[in-house]
């Protein structure tokens, strides 16, 4: 069995490491990626509890959770595949828009 | 049961008020309104005069005050009231009043024939004579005053009656404002009177004196209040020194003349020193005997002493004018000044052995003059209207082409001259009769005496002067062709008045048993002989003296401008005569004199104030200018500075935050997002921080 405390640690870095890729990376295909690696955290961390707790709760609302996410990649790719028709670029440091 | 006196007093107001108003209307009759009224006034005076005398005036006294409407109301204390007093005095001085008034309103008509405004002229004619009716009725001080000086206005008014003239509108002023002098004292005396007795009613202070005398009332506010009075009389009565204004006064119309300046309004000052006796002789109502410690014999000296040297000083100066009505006008004064004698010494008279010789003297006087001087200054009017010339030089021989203007004026000439019988004998002799009587108690007295008789030598023959070169010799003027008697208009009232110039010395005869004298005196009854105090022998002495003085002036006149055996030139070709006829002639200097006073100390009194206008006023208004300035410059200052400076600063802080702050929303996701995680972590971090230190 593997301790709680590993899972939690890795849960903890991927969670860094996304949020490191979405603050930092300036292609938005790369920035929507490590949301998907941000989102693996809570739903690693659910897995973890659930196994721990022997309640499949959480194994129920992981699933959910990666369903979600699946669905919005789907919306985030589709965002930026109009964003680029319209704007020649996926450069998140470019696309501007919501300045004042 | 006499209030239809006020009807005396209504209808020259009435006639004032519609000749005034709708005078225009009336064409040239608009005269007649004037004459009807005061004709009236004379006719409801003489009722009341009768009535007076049916009801005891005669050998004593009578007094009714009429009631009129209550002015100002004081709880506690008189009231101010408008009322007539109707006395024995009173009661003569309407009649007199208003007949001289009639003929002279008369006179007017035809004398101001071809005049422009008549209505004005005989609206403020009218108005004249319900004043002088007024002063000469009012029961107390106040009113006397009110009265005296619409006088005043009417004075004013009508002396400048041409007043396109320069000299009429000059002249004018000259009297309004000589006369104020005077005027402003007999104001301070009735604000004394006031103060000293709480009333200003003649019975009212009658009795004040007799309460408050020797405690609140000394001798020297006693003495006071007489002079102050009095210093109105000198004003209005042209004594000296405040004489200058009647001469030039003869500016306006000859009627104006005749009626203000020598038959009444003039006239008003000698009756309100006779009704200032009493404060001159105070007498105990509740005893009846004069209180000898309050008679202010100073003020009676004084009085007399004015009355004399002005008698003299005047006469003088009608010696060697050449102006026909100022050689009146100067009569006039001196013989206003014999009837101050004439009440100074009768006052002392009063007050020592209470005869009132000198004081119904002086009101004998007083009548006498007001009909000799009316009908010498109507006469003059008439010799005016027909030579259109006041200089005497440019008359002459005008008897033939004139009769009834040159008998009627010599007579007029006669009474002012004093030949017996006629009026101007009887009461000048009287007056200075009582005047040598007095002397044994004052020796002054004997020297006034000596100063009446030498006026009354001059007196004489100014007189025949003036009626010799007017009516006798050649004519020197031009256009003799014009000359020609005046209308019948004119000359019935001249005719009148040298009736009773020859025949109002009569009214002595009926003073034989001492009625006369009880008659104008007002007061405590008495049957004192005017004469009493003086020896028979003495008193046929002085009556020839003053025969013989009047017939020497007759004579000296006569010879010199009649026969001309003592030609004028011998005198005046004389160095020291020329000197003094030239200082006769420039009426001793004395108007130059004030005209250079009044410019001297008029310009250099404005010049003052003129430097304190400018430095100081000015100077305080500027200095308050420029503070204001200055505050408003600071107000400005922290407008600008603080308060706009506040709101600008206010503006440009959020101005400059907003700068700063938009810097902020740089549109780029990933800040929005690191401010996201920020803000969480932050939240997270005070959630747990709250915890542990909360637990």
């Amino acid at each position: 069995m593997i301790p709680l405390e590993y899972e939690i640690i890795l849960s903890a870095a991927l969670f860094v490491i996304g949020l490191y890729g979405v603050l930092t990376r300036r292609n938005g295909v790369v920035v929507l990626m490590s949301i998907e690696i941000l989102f693996n955290a809570p739903i690693l961390n659910l897995v973890a509890f659930s196994a721990y707790t022997n309640n499949a709760a959480g194994q129920m609302f992981a699933f959910v959770a990666i369903a979600l996410a699946a669905g919005e990649a789907a919306v985030g790719l589709a965002l930026f595949l109009v964003l680029y028709q319209a704007h020649g670029t996926v450069d998140v440091s470019r696309l501007r828009l919501l300045r004042w | 049961m006499l209030e239809y006196a006020w009807l005396i007093l209504a209808l020259p107001l009435i006639s004032f008020v519609v000749t005034g108003v709708l005078g225009r209307y009336a064409g040239k009759h608009v005269g007649w309104i004037t004459v009807g009224s005061i004709a009236g006034s004379f006719v409801i005076a003489l009722v009341v005069l009768l009535q007076v005398l049916s009801a005891g005036a005669v050998g004593g006294e009578y007094r009714q005050v009429v009631p009129g409407i209550t002015w100002l109301e004081r709880p506690g204390e008189r009231d101010f009231e408008f009322n007539l007093l109707i006395d024995n005095l009173s009661a003569w001085m309407l009649v007199l009043v208003s007949l001289l008034s009639t003929l002279i309103a008369l006179y007017s008509i035809g004398y101001m024939r071809d005049e422009e405004g008549k209505p004005r002229y005989f609206a403020e004619i009218s108005l004249f004579v319900a004043g002088m009716l007024g002063t000469v009725s009012a029961d107390n001080f106040l009113q006397l005053l009110i009265f005296w000086e619409i006088m005043g206005l009417c004075s004013y008014l009508l002396i400048g009656f041409w007043y396109h003239k320069p000299e009429a509108a000059s002249a004018a002023k000259k009297a309004f404002l000589v006369t104020r002098i005077g005027d402003v004292l007999f104001l301070i005396g009735v604000v004394a009177i006031f103060v000293v007795f709480g009333t200003v009613e003649f019975e009212g202070i009658r009795e004040g004196i007799a309460a408050k005398f020797g405690t609140s009332l000394d001798l020297r506010t006693m003495t006071i209040i007489p002079l102050l009075l009095f210093g109105g009389a000198i004003g209005k009565s042209a004594q000296f020194p405040l004489h200058v204004w009647l001469p030039d006064a003869m500016e306006g119309p000859t009627p104006v003349s005749a009626l203000i300046h020598a038959a009444t309004m003039v006239k008003a000052g000698v009756y309100l020193v006779a009704r200032s006796f009493i404060f001159l002789v105070p007498v105990d109502p509740g005893t009846g005997s004069v209180i000898d410690a309050a008679v202010p014999w100073n003020a009676i000296l004084f009085i007399a002493i004015i009355g004399g040297f002005t008698a003299f000083f005047a006469a003088t100066m009608a010696l060697a004018s050449y102006d026909i009505k100022r050689v009146l006008a100067f009569s006039t004064i001196s013989q206003l000044a014999y009837m101050f004698l004439g009440l100074g010494a009768g006052a002392w008279l009063l007050a020592e052995n209470g005869g009132t010789g000198g004081f119904s003297a002086a009101m004998f006087h007083l009548t006498n003059h007001a009909f000799f001087k009316a009908l010498l200054f109507l006469a003059a009017g008439s010799v005016i209207h027909a030579v259109h010339t006041n200089d005497m030089r440019g008359m002459g021989g005008l008897r033939k082409r004139m009769p009834v203007t040159a008998w009627t004026m010599l007579f007029g000439c006669l009474a002012l001259a004093g030949i017996p019988p006629l009026s101007g004998f009887w009461s000048k002799d009287e007056i200075l009769a009582v005047t040598f009587g007095v002397g044994e108690g004052n020796s002054i007295f004997y020297l006034l005496y000596v100063l009446g008789i030498l006026t009354a030598f001059m007196t004489a023959f100014y007189a025949f002067r003036l009626w010799f070169m007017t009516f006798a010799g050649k004519f020197r003027g031009h256009q003799k062709g014009h000359v020609h008697e005046s209308p019948r208009v004119m000359t019935v009232p001249l005719m009148i008045l040298a009736g009773f110039a020859i025949s109002s010395g009569l009214l002595l005869l009926l003073g034989v048993d001492g009625t006369w004298s009880n008659f104008v005196f007002y007061g405590e009854p008495h049957r004192a002989n005017p004469f009493a105090a003086i020896s028979l022998t003495v008193e046929v002495g002085l009556l020839a003296l003053s025969i013989a003085v009047a017939f020497g002036g007759l004579l000296l006149a006569y010879a010199v401008y009649y026969r001309q055996t003592i030609p004028a030139e011998r005198f005046t070709r004389s160095p020291i005569g020329a000197r003094l006829h030239r200082l006769l002639l420039n009426r001793y200097y004395m108007d130059r004199a004030y005209d250079n006073l009044a410019a001297y100390g008029v310009s250099g009194v404005s010049r003052a104030l003129d430097w304190f206008d400018r430095k100081v006023i000015d100077g305080i208004v500027n200095r308050t200018a420029r503070g204001t300035v200055r505050l408003a410059a600071a107000s400005d200052w922290f407008d600008r500075k603080a308060i706009d400076g506040a709101v600008n600063a206010l503006s440009l802080s959020t101005i400059r935050s907003s700068f700063a702050l938009r810097k902020r929303s740089t549109g780029r996701v990933q800040n929005y997002a690191a401010v996201v995680v920020l803000g969480l972590t932050a939240i997270i971090l005070t959630v747990l921080v709250v915890r542990i230190l909360f637990r």
